[in-house]
């Protein structure tokens, strides 16, 4: 398989990824390019057109909110979770545990046993 | 920071910010903080020893194509969706050449064709140079009168079902409840324009003859279609629910489709359409011919329609049966 469409394919996945990711690194006030930072530290490359629109479209459905930042060098637009923001996330977190231990055991899977037992 | 990586940095904004949609305030808050990240990302190169051109430079390449930037930021929403283009020229072009035609029918008439609210007036020195100018004019209006009405239907009733087309699936709820507010809006509409709808009016050497557009079965065709589109609106309000059991919801489709062939079977049988046309003040001799024509093809349009309705309310019913 080419290169490009496995980076797409990677792409894809990591975006389902940051959503919570970020959801969970916002807890604490930080803003985009901040993020950005935290992200690639944990391993999670995130471009700045991924990210900023996904934090614009979270805080349009009410996830998060932010607040300008004037007082410094040069304006900065802080995120933290909001109030439905903190009851979303522990639901969003258990529903990303129940994907994760579904995805290991299959990527874990004998497909040999399971074909014998299935009768396939 | 210098001017030119000043420049530079504003070139590339202006870029990502001419490819953005959304509301001028929205706009120019996602501007600064992308400028602002832009800023410090060079500051971050530059302190640790990289030349402030070549870090800007570095910094926007990363960053890629402005214009995707931008359109990732805020994906700019055209005026109309482009699987609705096909439908809007068909139907301007349609429009087009039915406005065309009274304007050429007026000029040769050489009297004005009144539609209330609408008159259209003839060329007033036939020329080819006038013919192409009001050709123009009149493509211009009605691709303005077709854009509105298309605008219309997408913002206000999205995927409004009055049509006889079969429903595929069932639509989200919000669908369902804004076809709802759509076809509320038709049948206010539709009252409300009904006195200007009557007759139209072809003014002549001895004053205004009027022709009757549709004739004394007008109001009972106008309290049918008012029944009509009820039923429908109360369809898609249920659909909209999507509360368990769609079965209510289904047989009045079925309902609203049968009173929709009635109607158009009524309207046909009773209207007498071809006098619409006002031929006879306009054509002469010629008159009775083409409106035979007219009537012909009226009554097939009509026929056609009904059996095709028809076929596909016998496979709902048996459907509904399974």
């Amino acid at each position: 398989m080419s290169t490009p469409t496995l980076d797409k394919i990677g792409a894809e996945l990591r975006r389902g990824i940051v959503q919570i990711a970020a959801l969970s690194l916002l807890r604490e006030r930080m803003h985009g390019y901040q993020l950005v930072k935290v992200l690639a530290a944990a391993g999670i490359e995130t471009e700045e057109g991924t990210l900023y629109p996904l934090l614009r479209r979270l805080e349009t459905q009410g996830l998060l909110t932010s607040q300008w930042d004037t007082a410094g060098a040069r304006p900065r637009k802080y995120y933290l979770l909001s109030e439905d923001g903190k009851s979303a996330l522990p639901v969003l977190e258990s529903v990303w545990r129940g994907i994760n231990r579904s995805v290991n055991s299959i990527l874990a899977t004998d497909l040999a046993s399971v074909a014998t037992e299935t009768g396939q | 920071m210098t001017q030119s990586t000043r420049d530079t940095v504003h070139l590339w904004i202006e870029e990502a910010a001419g490819s953005m949609g959304g509301q001028a305030t929205e706009r120019r808050e996602a501007l600064l903080e992308l400028e602002s990240t832009i800023y410090e990302k060079i500051d971050e190169r530059t302190a640790s020893g990289e030349a402030e051109e070549q870090a800007a430079h570095s910094v926007l390449q990363s960053l890629g194509d402005p214009r995707a930037m931008g359109h990732a930021f805020m994906p700019q929403r055209p005026l109309l969706r482009p699987e609705l283009t096909r439908s809007f020229l068909l139907a301007t072009w349609a429009l087009f050449a039915v406005h065309f035609v009274l304007v050429i029918g007026a000029t040769l008439a050489a009297r004005d064709i009144s539609l209330p609210p609408l008159r259209i007036s003839p060329i007033e020195h036939p020329s080819v140079m006038e013919m192409f100018a009001r050709a123009l004019e009149v493509l211009l209006f009605d691709a303005g009168v077709m854009l509105a009405l298309f605008v219309l239907r997408d913002r206000v009733g999205h995927r409004a079902r009055i049509s006889f087309t079969k429903r595929k699936s069932i639509g989200e709820p919000r669908h369902h409840f804004s076809n709802a507010a759509f076809l509320a809006l038709v049948l206010i509409v539709a009252n409300f324009l009904r006195d200007n709808l009557i007759a139209i009016y072809i003014k002549n050497g001895t004053g205004t003859l009027q022709i009757p557009l549709i004739g004394s079965g007008f109001t009972d065709n106008l309290v049918l279609f008012n029944i009509w589109v009820a039923l429908a609106i109360v369809r898609e309000c249920l659909y909209g629910r999507q509360a368990g059991n769609l079965r209510a919801a289904r047989m009045l489709d079925i309902a609203t489709r049968a009173l929709g062939i009635f109607c158009l079977l009524r309207i046909v049988a009773t209207q007498r359409l071809v006098d619409i046309t006002g031929a006879k003040g306009l054509l002469g001799t010629n008159a009775d011919t083409v409106a035979a024509l007219l009537n012909t093809a009226f009554s097939l349009i009509a026929l056609t329609t009904a059996a095709v309705i028809g076929v596909e309310l016998v496979r709902r019913v048996f459907r509904l049966r399974d």
